[in-house]
């Protein structure tokens, strides 16, 4: 009772309302996929609370419930295949991109690298763009008609330089298009890295590369380690990449998973796979957070000190040269892109045959819908990410509530597609069937970018003294109205500076489109990936254009939001 | 709610009974055993060290902390079930705590605004709702705008009404958070170290203002200071708190010629404190031995260790002997301090080192260092405790 009357205000609903929406559409999903993985077809939890016979219906489930899907893990060799592939991956694509970074990032950090601002800006590159067409612009560089191949056959070579339908190609697009993650945490770590015990170590006659091998280097290891343990994460959630080019003798967990459901409607299949994709990422997570937490940047030193520069020209020049190849690979993916959507054709050579913007205005007349759709779910996903995140960010900081902190970090650590197999199988029967509609759609979204969201407005929330809000109190306000009046426009530079990443995260968005977007919703990146699939290479590169170039105008926008904000 | 406003007795409208407060925070306890009687219409000061729990009495008093036991009356009323937003006690924060993105107008309005959303229909509620959001999409209604106009013009704030509270100076936004409070009429006004953030002149101006206000409002004011000289300069009564307890509650002067320890004794004002040893009374007089000397007081103790003490402006710092004081001491100056309008001066006394206060007049010479001199003291100025 006492419990009832300390919950019942206004802003006590408002917590239980977004309780509610989390369990609905988060804690549940997960929990049922884990369930159906032991019964095999799907259950119908919520028709299990209303109807008398769903239940009954739901208990014998349960009755011949077994772990054979977790056997067949093991006996069922696609299964299993998919696992160690999926884990070779990501393994490999994390140490090869640590390889590539280490020397970018010294050489930004510490040598007067020429070009060094060109390079770094160059590197956002891989950033802006959706990884499925990073990997469909390998296909039109590397592939039977790329004018890679056109040019490694004229010198001579047979056949391909490098596949892209095959393991190499994906682990290619990956480190090219994953490795900025890693490069920036590397950069800070090199800069603040302890520069006296460098000068100690040269003061006692140590040559500079030997101080970088005995020094510098072993210093900034676990921070590099926690990159990769975070390349390893995205590697292994990527969705783009693989359903591209993996070719069908190539099981990985995530195009396995996708096939299971989309292509074979085989729940318990997919429930096994998606619960064995949640357990890698929950332990890759873990680890970050138990062993490496705190330990990326500063805790190698002390304060950060003036660095000093390694001006040996040579050193530098090489350095310049190696990352100046790196960042130029995801530009000429790019820069293919854009010539494919204005050519009349391009056969196997090296430039196209005519060029003409018959594309852009197809897409402009045809596909105008596919924006639309894409700008429509993108907003409405906004709206609903900064309700939640705004009251999420008051209730952590101002009341210490743990369990919706945790809410908004399970959406970091469960992989796209995993969270969108959960949410199509507990919603696909009534009396909740949403799947196929734009509201589960937009709900799958914002829960999926809310963290970005929920980090910028916690932030912004610290920064609010608390006095503000009990001035408000005190003038006789509620809390629902302080918050309403005086804490939210006090919020707002922090939410817009998260609406824009969460709007140009969704129109990004792969693995929940391809997965649940309804034909009638469908938005630019389902119309870019269905025209890949049908090999019509000329409008999927024009839209993958339009895509990209209003991400990057997004982008800018943010950027001058935040450096407004500084 | 209007009806009980008739049947309150007017007389104890604004009187703040604290009966028993004790705090706990996570065990440890913050307040103990509170009491105060805090009379309708009085200028009351919580004088105490830092962390000696003053502001968490006051935010009990307000409602932002809850008592772990204990009873707070605001005139017949018992308060302690209301949520803050129900006590109507107008706070002014020690960061003015002003609303950021409002102007000085709309700040004022705050309370006004809030009490229109309480029992109107849906449309004055949005209206409202949007009016505090953005104040110039709907306008202020006439009897709002005419309350915050007059209070503005009462703390002459009028030109700055449309100002960001982020461009006023310092005594400006201090007169914005106390507008914004009693605009709203509060039955109390609480007010947490208001003037600690000001500079010393200006501390000294919004003194003046804020006693002015008390005194033309007539309104029951709890004031928080760890300044001694604030509280004594200010308050009709101050209560000394140390270590989460009330040591002493009194007027300024009661507190000043009669500290019931010597903690007070030394909080409220310079004071001399030295130990000493109670002798038989001789001539209705007590006297005290200090090492080889002896003192003579008017006031008695029941003990035979006490404390004695003597302020600095009782002690006459004389060339020769004069048989004018019954207790007469030779010292030796170390050290003088010129303060203005007085010089202090550090004399050496036996074992002990005295702080004497002198008035300081023109033409004539302060003291120097090493200068033999003679304290003269009457046995009036000497107490016991
Ligand atoms: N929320 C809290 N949790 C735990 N301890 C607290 C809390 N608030 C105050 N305290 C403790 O209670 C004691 C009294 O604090 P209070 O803020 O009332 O002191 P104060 O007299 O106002 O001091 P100051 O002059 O520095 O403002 C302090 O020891 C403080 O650390
Ligand atoms: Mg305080």
């Amino acid at each position: 009772m006492k419990w009832l009357k300390r919950n019942f205000t206004g802003i006590g609903i408002v917590k239980l309302v977004i309780y509610a929406f989390f369990i609905l559409f988060l804690i549940i999903p997960l929990l049922s996929v884990f369930l159906v993985s032991f019964t095999n077809e799907p259950i119908n939890l919520f028709g299990s609370l209303i109807s008398m016979e769903t239940l009954q219906h739901t208990v014998s489930q349960f009755t011949h419930a077994t772990v054979d899907n977790f056997k067949s893990v093991f006996s069922n060799g696609t299964y299993f295949s998919a696992l160690l592939n999926s884990l070779r991956l990501s393994f490999l694509v994390s140490i090869i991109v640590l390889i590539v970074c280490v020397p970018i990032a010294y050489g930004i950090a510490r040598t007067k690298m020429p070009f060094k601002k060109t390079i770094s800006a160059l590197c956002t590159i891989p950033l802006i763009v959706p990884t499925f067409i990073s990997a469909y612009a390998f296909i039109i560089m590397f592939g039977r008609a790329g004018w890679v191949t056109y040019l490694y056959n004229s010198l001579g070579g047979e056949g391909f330089l490098i596949d892209p339908y095959s393991f190499t190609g994906i682990v290619l697009v990956q480190v090219f298009f994953f490795f900025p993650y890693a490069l920036w945490p590397m950069v800070a770590t090199f800069k603040v890295s302890d520069v006296s015990l460098e000068e100690a170590s040269r003061n006692m006659g140590s040559k500079s590369w030997l101080t970088f091998v005995t020094v510098t280097f072993p210093l900034a290891i676990p921070g590099m380690l926690s990159t990769a343990l975070v390349i390893f994460a995205v590697s292994f959630s990527d969705f783009g990449t693989p359903i591209i080019l993996a070719p069908t003798d190539l099981n990985l967990l995530v195009v396995e998973a996708y096939r299971e459901i989309a292509g074979f409607f085989n729940w318990g299949g997919a429930a096994i796979l998606t619960v064995i994709m949640i357990a890698v990422a929950g332990f890759v997570f873990w680890l970050q957070n138990h062993f490496f937490k705190g330990k990326d940047y500063g805790a190698l030193s002390g304060k950060p000190k003036q660095v000093k520069m390694n001006d040996n020209k040579l050193l530098s020049g090489s350095l310049s040269v190696f990352a100046g190849f790196v960042v130029l690979v995801p530009l000429l993916a790019m820069l293919t892109v854009f010539m494919q959507s204005i050519a009349t054709t391009w056969g196997v050579d090296p430039l196209p045959a005519g060029y003409t913007l018959n594309h852009y205005k197809d897409i402009f007349t045809n596909s105008l819908g596919n924006i639309q759709n894409s700008i429509i779910l993108a907003l409405g996903a906004l709206v609903l990410s900064i309700i939640i995140a705004t009251f999420v960010s008051y209730f952590v900081v101002r009341q210490n509530s743990t369990g919706l902190d945790f809410m908004t970090t399970v959406p970091l650590i469960v992989p796209g597609i995993a969270f969108g197999i959960a949410l199509i199988q507990t919603f696909n029967t009534a009396p909740l069937q949403l799947t196929g509609t734009a509201a589960i759609l937009i709900i799958a979204y914002s829960i999926r970018r809310l963290p970005y969201m929920v980090r910028s407005t916690v932030g912004t929330m610290k920064s609010i003294k608390g006095d503000i809000e009990e001035a408000a109190v005190n003038l006789g306000a509620s809390t629902l109205t302080a918050a309403v009046t005086v804490i939210g426009p006090l919020m707002l530079p922090g939410i817009a500076a998260g609406s824009i990443l969460v709007f140009i995260t969704v129109i990004k968005e792969t693995s929940i489109t391809i997965l649940m977007a309804p034909a009638e919703w469908a938005p630019m990146s389902l119309a870019i990936f269905q025209n890949i699939l049908r090999a019509e290479y000329y409008s999927a590169a024009a839209m993958s254009i339009v895509l990209v170039v209003l991400v990057l105008v997004l982008q800018a926008i943010a950027n001058r939001f935040s450096r407004k904000e500084l | 709610m209007e009806n009980e406003n008739t049947v309150k007795d007017v007389d104890s409208m604004g009187s703040v009974v604290v009966e028993k407060l004790t705090k706990d925070f996570s065990g440890v306890t913050v307040l103990q055993n509170i009491n105060l009687d805090i009379k309708e219409g009085e200028f009351f000061a919580l004088l105490g060290p830092s962390g000696c729990g003053k502001t968490t009495t006051m935010r009990c008093i307000a409602g932002f902390e809850k008592p772990t036991s204990g009873v707070i009356r605001i005139g017949e009323k018992v308060i302690n079930g209301l949520t803050p937003n129900q006590r109507n006690c107008g706070m002014v924060f020690q960061s003015y705590a002003l609303f950021p993105h409002m102007n000085v107008f709309d700040n004022v309005a705050y309370s006004l605004n809030v009490k229109r959303l309480k029992g109107s229909n849906v449309l004055k509620k949005m209206a409202t709702y949007t009016r505090m959001l953005n104040s110039r999409l709907v306008k202020y209604p006439k009897d709002i705008e005419k309350k915050v106009r007059d209070i503005l013009e009462y703390v002459e704030l009028t030109e700055h009404a449309k100002k960001l509270t982020s461009a006023l100076s310092g005594g400006q936004q201090q007169r914005v958070a106390l507008a914004r409070a009693l605009v709203m009429e509060p039955e109390v006004l609480l007010m947490d170290e208001p003037l600690s953030n000001l500079d010393q002149k200006l501390r000294h101006t919004m003194r003046n203002t804020i006693r002015k206000i008390q005194q033309d409002l007539k309104i029951t004011t709890i004031f928080v200071t760890h300044d001694q000289e604030e509280a004594m300069s200010m308050a009709d009564r101050v209560a000394v708190m140390n270590e989460g307890e009330i040591l002493q509650i009194g007027t300024p002067t009661d507190l000043y010629s009669n500290p019931r320890t010597p903690f007070i004794a030394d909080f409220v004002g310079t004071s001399n404190i030295i130990p000493g040893e109670m002798l038989d009374p001789e001539d209705g007089l007590s006297v005290i031995q200090i090492g080889n000397q002896v003192v003579k007081s008017v006031s008695t103790a029941d003990k035979k260790a006490v404390q004695v003490i003597i302020r600095p402006e009782n002690i006459n710092v004389l060339k020769e002997e004069s048989k004018e004081y019954d207790n007469s001491f030779e010292g030796e100056i170390l050290f003088a301090t010129y303060l203005g309008s007085i010089v202090r001066y550090d004399i050496k006394v036996g074992d002990y080192t005295l702080t004497a206060d002198t008035t300081y007049e023109s033409g004539k010479n302060i003291l120097k260092a090493g200068t033999s001199v003679k304290l003269g003291v009457s046995p009036e100025r000497v107490l016991l405790i």
